[in-house]
């Protein structure tokens, strides 16, 4: 279809038609926006034109960005110790173990090993959190030392993307450098800028935080990075800033969720190959239960040392066995640079999926601390 | 016959309804009434915002639920405990009516389509199966 107007309605008709049904059945739009682009793509076909690889580039991009910007330095602080042990080790085992399992046991060779290592060794924020507010996890020492922890793993997972794959020059060392350096300035100077131009309907600061997020990101290219890592840091970076005048990432996120981040999910899902749903079920389960063991190793025995109880280290291991989002950036990562094949990534991101399902459902089934359904104060 | 009576109210027109007919049994057997919302946050979210934002949205709903029911039940003389908690419908109504020990939980009908009864499922019909006390379903 070479009609770019009809071509757009298409996918903004299946993204609008994803967010209805999201409404209606409480699910997260992402999640359906996968599962809509993987029946459309694979009953209709839907056509990937460059400007939707940008459209969907752009919106994993902001995904990441939006994702740093979440991050809770002072929690992180406040726990340093629990959440980066438990948060490392949530990141390095399963990368590792699945990494390995994939090229041993299957025979991928290295980079589809790693691909298939970092897209599992993810845990979702964004699961974690819904789940800890339900629970009211959220306001307890514990809840905050699982989420700083969530936080330390996406960052060990976005770097493990931005790195494995980078040509090691001098040139990835000046991209380090100048990376570093605009996440050291961008506090003091973003604020200074934002507070300079005001709110217009032209809308400078995003205009700014995206000629930032582009530059770096056409860098780490340049390197053979990943744009999405400068863009994870950066958000990390305006963290605190966002945090005391949330209005500016809110309006970013209204863009990037209306326009950009569909493209993505849309994307991610329209890849799936039906056929492997089922002659690659067996794998699938295979890396979801590495996923899941490979947690539990790493993670059970350090709640044990943090002394959590039996069912809160449960808990906690099960919660950080979940992923969804840097999961599928990294497994659509593999295939976009022909590190990966669709089979393999159909694999992948059905594993990642089901990890976003699977120990959610145990967690709160079986492994609910004696919090209860909080309360809510409306 | 009743001593405690918990209503489910979701704000809508059978959640309303509940809470009425709810409010005249309480009166009728001098029954203390306790009225469950449940907020529903999306599952296997994104991003933390998309939590936050159905949170505020939710927050925003039941704020209005809750002025309602309060106005209801001193409209007809009957003290009402509130709650709103977190967390999947049927679950959480079944887990709170628990821990209340309510002798009676009173739901109202949804009324869904055909399909999305037979595909996904009422809460009025989850809630049925699973609570551990009688259940009165107001049409």
């Amino acid at each position: 279809m070479d009609n770019v107007w009809l071509v757009s309605a298409l996918w903004i008709g299946l993204a609008l038609a994803s967010a209805l049904v999201s409404i209606r059945l409480a699910l997260s739009v992402a999640l359906i926006e996968i599962i809509v682009g993987a029946i459309a793509g694979n009953v209709i076909g839907l056509p990937l034109t460059p400007w939707i690889n940008y459209l969907a580039g752009l919106g994993a991009i902001l995904l990441t960005f939006l994702a740093g910007a979440e991050v809770d330095m002072d929690v992180v602080r406040r726990n340093v110790g629990a959440s980066v042990g438990i948060g490392f080790v949530s990141f390095l085992f399963p990368y590792v173990g699945c990494m390995l399992a994939a090229r041993y046991l299957l025979g991928w060779d290295w980079p589809q090993a790693q691909i298939a290592g970092i897209s599992l060794s993810t845990t979702s924020v964004a699961v974690v959190y819904a789940v800890m507010v339900e629970t009211g996890l959220n306001k307890t020492e514990l809840g905050k030392i699982i989420l700083a922890a969530c936080f330390i793993t996406d960052l060990g997972t976005v770097l493990a993307l931005g790195i494995v794959f980078a040509s090691f020059t001098v040139w990835l060392l000046a991209f380090a450098a100048a990376t570093v350096v605009v996440a050291w300035l961008m506090p003091t100077i973003a604020p200074w800028f934002f507070a300079k131009v005001g709110r217009r309907v032209s809308e400078p600061e995003i205009k700014f935080l995206l000629l930032i997020l582009f530059a770096l990101g056409g860098f780490a290219t340049a390197v053979g990075s990943e744009a999405v890592l400068p863009a994870y840091v950066i958000g990390m970076a305006l963290a605190p800033a966002f945090q005391r005048d949330p209005d500016l990432p809110h309006r970013i996120r209204v863009i990037a969720f209306a326009v950009l981040t569909p493209f993505y999910f849309l994307k991610a899902g329209s890849l799936v190959e039906a056929t492997t749903l089922v002659s690659g079920a067996g794998l699938i389960a295979l890396f979801l239960g590495l996923k899941m063991a490979t947690k539990f190793i790493g993670i059970l025995p350090l709640t044990r040392y943090y002394r959590f109880e039996n069912r809160e280290g449960m808990y906690t291991t099960l919660l950080m066995s979940t992923g969804l989002t840097f999961g599928s950036i990294s497994a659509l990562y593999g295939l976009t640079n022909h590190i990966i094949d669709q089979r393999q990534y159909t694999i992948l991101l059905i594993a990642v999926i089901g990890s976003a399902v699977v120990p959610t459902v145990i967690a709160q089934r079986w492994f609910l601390p004696k919090v209860g359904a909080a309360k809510q104060e409306v | 016959m009743f001593k405690r009576i918990a209503v489910a109210n979701d704000g809508s027109e059978g959640g309303r309804k509940a809470l009425d007919f709810a409010c005249d049994l309480a009166k009728l057997h001098r029954a203390s009434l306790h009225m469950i919302s449940v907020e529903q946050l999306p599952d296997f979210a994104a991003s933390i915002d998309e939590v936050v934002e159905a949170k505020e949205a939710e927050n925003h709903k039941f704020h209005d639920v809750l002025e309602h029911a309060r106005k209801v039940a001193k409209a007809k003389g009957v003290t009402l405990k509130a709650e709103v908690v977190a967390g999947h419908a049927a679950a959480t109504i079944v887990e709170r009516v628990k821990a209340l020990k309510a002798d009676l939980l009173v739901v109202g009908f949804m009324g869904h389509s055909a399909l999305y009864e037979r595909i996904i499922g009422g809460t009025a019909d989850r809630l049925v199966r699973l609570a551990p006390c009688p259940v009165l379903v107001v049409k």
